[in-house]
């Protein structure tokens, strides 16, 4: 299915949703996905209402109609404010700084002040009947190997409620989702072909994993807005994996060119992607009219001074780091190593206090899992053992000379065993004292001897506490 | 630049940097305004920050009326609005407040109030927020609401009301409308209208059934619960506004509903009053001079001389536990002060500071001696309730006579704003 993607006049913009990792954004409930049972099941009916200039929203209508009933399970991790039954708090100030780093990255414009909307939902997913969402920038830009690509907006929203049980005329939901910040990113319909809408929405992904957002499955959402010419737009939602994207959309535009070929034009609406790359019908395309404003909150205004502070803390990209890294002297595969572990935060602590870069990586990487293997413990358990506190505090004797680089797998080994970290260091310097005395003793009962000749006699009495070269420092030491 | 004149108008907006093209809207803020983009989201602008402002083309003021459905088969009903959350809706157009004040746009709103009954006729005396009312809208509300009942064409009336002091008005239209004979329903809403989880839709469907129901009470219909499910018809001198934002925020005090109503049906809990076809008339006189204290640790009772001074003829004193202020071992007490007030004329009656529970000053001696003062205890009767009799009973000269009158008439059941039998 290769197509002239130029030809057909493929058109394509990515919408990106994202959780950040903070509080849920409209009130102070943490932001935690539950499996066990509900406290409480809540129920209720959703009417469409009449919007803008008495305008049902076509999408609004469209769902409306179907009379449901929902229920919405709480938790001891959800308030009044979830369940619509208290006014929203005042918006996550710690979202609202992450959503200005991403804005930042993404090179685009911050609006000062932008009113929170109100986007009319009614299959039941918002409590409210609407979902709360805010324009934080627009005009942006990422560059591709195909060319820059426009970001058109950046909003702030909350996520949903998640569906947990659909019946016939009713919808079971979970109150745990709902709140959850949400970063949307749309970009401009500059995306020429399906190779390039993957590697946007990757480029988009590192972006946003550089900042503090949630990970997992089911916090990063991807929908492409598609059409060739002579044909509707169409917004596919559902992919998860970027993987499956490139053929959806090959198999989207063979859709369309089927009307299109016939004379005829497709229908502007969303659709969903399965797991074969193949759509099925889902909504209706909503309209502008479902947008009012949030009342019950002021106007979000964005200060330069918090975009200055925001700019000047801006996270580096992952290909930014593993340039500084390398700088740093470490190796490629420590490089990737760090990032495959997750260890870079810890790295970064330890680079600090020391600036080893391979002695820490050592630390971090290597000598756990030497330890666990030699110990025949697991790394988890080993690596709780080392925690990043015994790191440092292993790190700083290495500084502060109170141990050698070399003692500290033995060091290590010891804490694993269970000995105090202070212990752990201390008895390697009484180990040594021990030798020196042991040392001294044999050159007074056979004086005369070379140095060598003593160097046998020590290593064979100290039974491999002190290497050769330790051993021969102190017997010149003596001799002298 | 006449930013103000041209709301509502799709405009191209120049500021030093950028042209933004949208609807202008006014903003919340003074000395900003608000545009409302294509994609329907709003961005806020200071007004000294615009170079220029170009008009592309005017906004339209669509409007359609219309006569919403009328039946034969369906009783009629009257509504009387208002104010408040239920019956205010934002213009997102144009910005501004828009009142629900025409049965198309009642229509609009709440098609489902129109179901089951006909709204033959919509009143409105005044358009307030609940927390700017006094006794005098009371009394208007009151003269409508009689006129309407009197009409033999209406079956029952549905008020629709602002909740912070709508337990107020409940309890005053308890007593200012006499020889009730149709349901008077006071209803509200504590989500605004415009979202789709109101809950204003479903305490209107149940209060279209109430209106039309056998329950010649004053009642207040509201969600019982957090649900979407039923309502309960509350009396209106029992009821208080116990949450501020739940659905569910009236709760009946020392008390029990008079139904539980569905969208589809309606079950008597407790002993109401019959719908009867006798002419009703309003009773509303009422004296102003009335005042409801709460009472608290330490206070000095120095404040009544301030109400005396000027001129209250009453107060109702908000009392701890079962009936308790500072006494003679408190480092203020109040009994000497209570003795004195009285003695120059002022009521003084007592209600509970718990809300739930009745009053009684003869358990301890604190209580005895505050009764001895000559304190008016109003058993388990609301303290809201309690200010609004007050100045009820107070407003009738006949009754104003003696402070003896004045005790008979508040301690008597006028409009079952006492229970001696507690359950709870």
């Amino acid at each position: 299915m290769a197509f002239d993607y130029k030809k057909l006049g493929f058109k394509a913009g990515l919408e990106i949703h994202q959780q950040l990792d903070t509080h849920k954004l409209f009130c102070e409930c943490p932001s935690v996905l539950r499996t066990d049972e509900p406290l409480s099941v809540v129920k209720r009916k959703i009417h469409v209402v009449a919007g803008e200039g008495g305008k049902v929203d076509v999408a609004a209508k469209f769902q409306g109609e179907m009379e449901k009933e929902f229920f919405y399970q709480t938790y001891d991790t959800t308030c009044l404010v979830e369940l619509d039954e208290e006014p929203p708090h005042e918006i996550n100030s710690e979202a609202v700084k992450i959503a200005l780093e991403i804005a930042l990255l993404l090179n685009c414009e911050i609006f000062p002040a932008t009113e929170i909307m109100r986007k009319t939902i009614v299959n039941g997913s918002n409590t409210s009947g609407f979902q709360r969402t805010v324009l934080i920038a627009h005009g942006g830009y990422i560059e591709t190997s195909e060319g820059k690509v426009g970001i058109n907006s950046i909003y702030l929203e909350e996520d949903s409620a998640r569906p947990v049980e659909k019946g016939e005329s009713s919808v079971v939901y979970r109150l745990d989702r709902l709140g959850i910040p949400l970063l949307e990113i749309s970009t401009d319909p500059d995306l020429k072909s399906p190779s390039q809408v993957k590697e946007a929405a990757l480029k988009i992904g590192e972006i946003l994993r550089s900042t503090k957002v949630r990970r997992g499955i089911g916090t990063i959402r991807q929908d492409v807005n598609i059409s060739i010419k002579g044909g509707r737009r169409v917004e596919i939602k559902g992919f998860q994996d970027p993987k499956i994207m490139e053929k959806c959309i090959e198999i989207e535009v063979l859709r369309q060119k089927s009307f299109v070929d016939k004379g005829e034009k497709n229908a502007s609406e969303v659709r969903n992607c399965l797991p074969d790359g193949t759509t099925v019908f889902l909504r209706p395309m909503p309209g502008s009219s479902r947008m009012y404003p949030e009342t019950d909150l002021p106007i979000l205004k964005v200060s330069r001074d918090l975009i200055s502070q925001v700019k000047k803390n801006l996270p580096k990209l992952k290909s930014e780091l593993e340039e500084e890294l390398k700088n740093q002297g470490l190796s490629e595969e420590m490089i990737s190593l760090l990032f495959k572990e997750g260890k870079l935060q810890e790295y970064k602590e330890l680079y600090e206090i020391s600036g080893n870069p391979k002695l820490i990586s050592k630390l971090l990487l290597l000598l756990p899992k030497e330890i666990a293997k030699k110990e025949g413990k697991k790394i988890e358990e080993i690596e709780e053992t080392l925690s990043s506190d015994v790191l440092i505090f292993v790190l700083e004797s290495v500084y502060k000379e109170k141990i050698q680089e070399k003692d500290v797998k033995h060091v290590l080994e010891k804490i694993v065993t269970g000995i105090p970290p202070q212990e752990a260091i201390k008895l390697e310097k009484e180990d040594f004292s021990d030798i020196e005395e042991k040392i001294m003793n044999i050159l007074k009962e056979k004086p005369g001897l070379s140095p060598n000749a003593y160097m046998g006699l020590v290593m064979n009495e100290s039974k491999g506490k002190i290497s050769g070269e330790d051993a021969m420092k102190i017997i010149r030491k003596f001799l002298k | 630049m006449e930013i103000d004149k041209n709301f509502g108008n799709y405009v191209e907006v120049e500021t030093g940097k950028k042209i933004y093209e949208g609807t202008l809207l006014p903003s919340p803020e003074t000395g900003a305004f608000l545009l409302k983009l294509e994609n329907g989201y709003n961005i806020g602008f200071n007004k000294k920050d615009i170079l220029k402002l170009k008009v592309i083309r005017k906004g339209k003021d669509e409007k359609k009326e219309f006569n919403p459905p009328f039946s034969e088969d369906k009783k009629n009903i009257a509504v009387i609005i208002t104010g408040g959350t239920i019956a205010a809706r934002l213009n997102p157009e144009k910005g501004g407040v828009d009142w629900l004040t025409t049965p198309d746009v009642m229509f609009r709103f709440y098609p489902e109030l129109f179901d089951k009954v006909n709204v033959k006729k919509i009143e409105v005396p005044f358009m307030k927020a609940s927390e700017d009312m006094d006794y005098k809208d009371w009394q208007e509300i009151a003269k409508v609401a009689v006129r309407l009942l009197n009409d033999s064409e209406i079956e029952g009336i549905i008020i629709t009301h602002g909740t912070d002091f709508l337990h107020y008005t409940s309890a005053a239209l308890s007593f200012f409308i006499k020889n009730l004979n149709k349901p008077v329903v006071l209803t509200y809403s504590q989500r605004s209208i415009d979202r789709g989880s109101s809950d204003a839709n479903l305490n209107l469907q149940c209060s279209s059934i109430a209106a039309i129901s056998d329950i010649a009470e004053v009642m207040l219909i509201g969600h019982a619960t957090e649900n979407d499910d039923f309502c309960y018809a509350m009396p209106g001198a029992k009821v208080r506004k116990m949450h501020s934002s739940r659905r569910d925020a009236f709760k009946v005090v020392n008390s029990e509903p008079f139904a539980k109503i569905s969208q589809n049906k309606i079950e008597g809990i407790s002993k109401y009053k019959i719908r009867n076809k006798g002419k009703v008339v309003a009773d509303s006189k009422f004296e102003e001079k009335v005042a409801l204290v709460k009472v608290y640790p330490g206070q000095d009772p120095d404040i009544l001389d301030y109400y005396l001074k000027k001129g209250y003829k009453g107060i109702v004193l908000e009392f701890s536990g079962l009936g308790h202020a500072p006494t003679l071992r408190a480092r203020k007490s109040w009994i000497k002060k209570l003795k004195e007030v009285q003695e120059k004329g002022l009521i003084v009656c007592a209600s509970a500071q718990t809300i739930y529970g009745r009053l009684n000053p003869l358990v301890y001696s604190n209580g005895r001696e505050l009764l001895e003062t000559g304190i008016i205890y109003l058993e388990d009767m609301l303290s809201e309730t309690a200010y609004v009799k007050l100045g009820w009973v107070l407003g009738h000269k006949e009754w104003a006579v003696s402070k003896e009158k004045i005790k008979e008439k508040m301690l008597e059941n006028v409009a079952g704003e006492f229970n001696n039998r507690l359950v709870e």
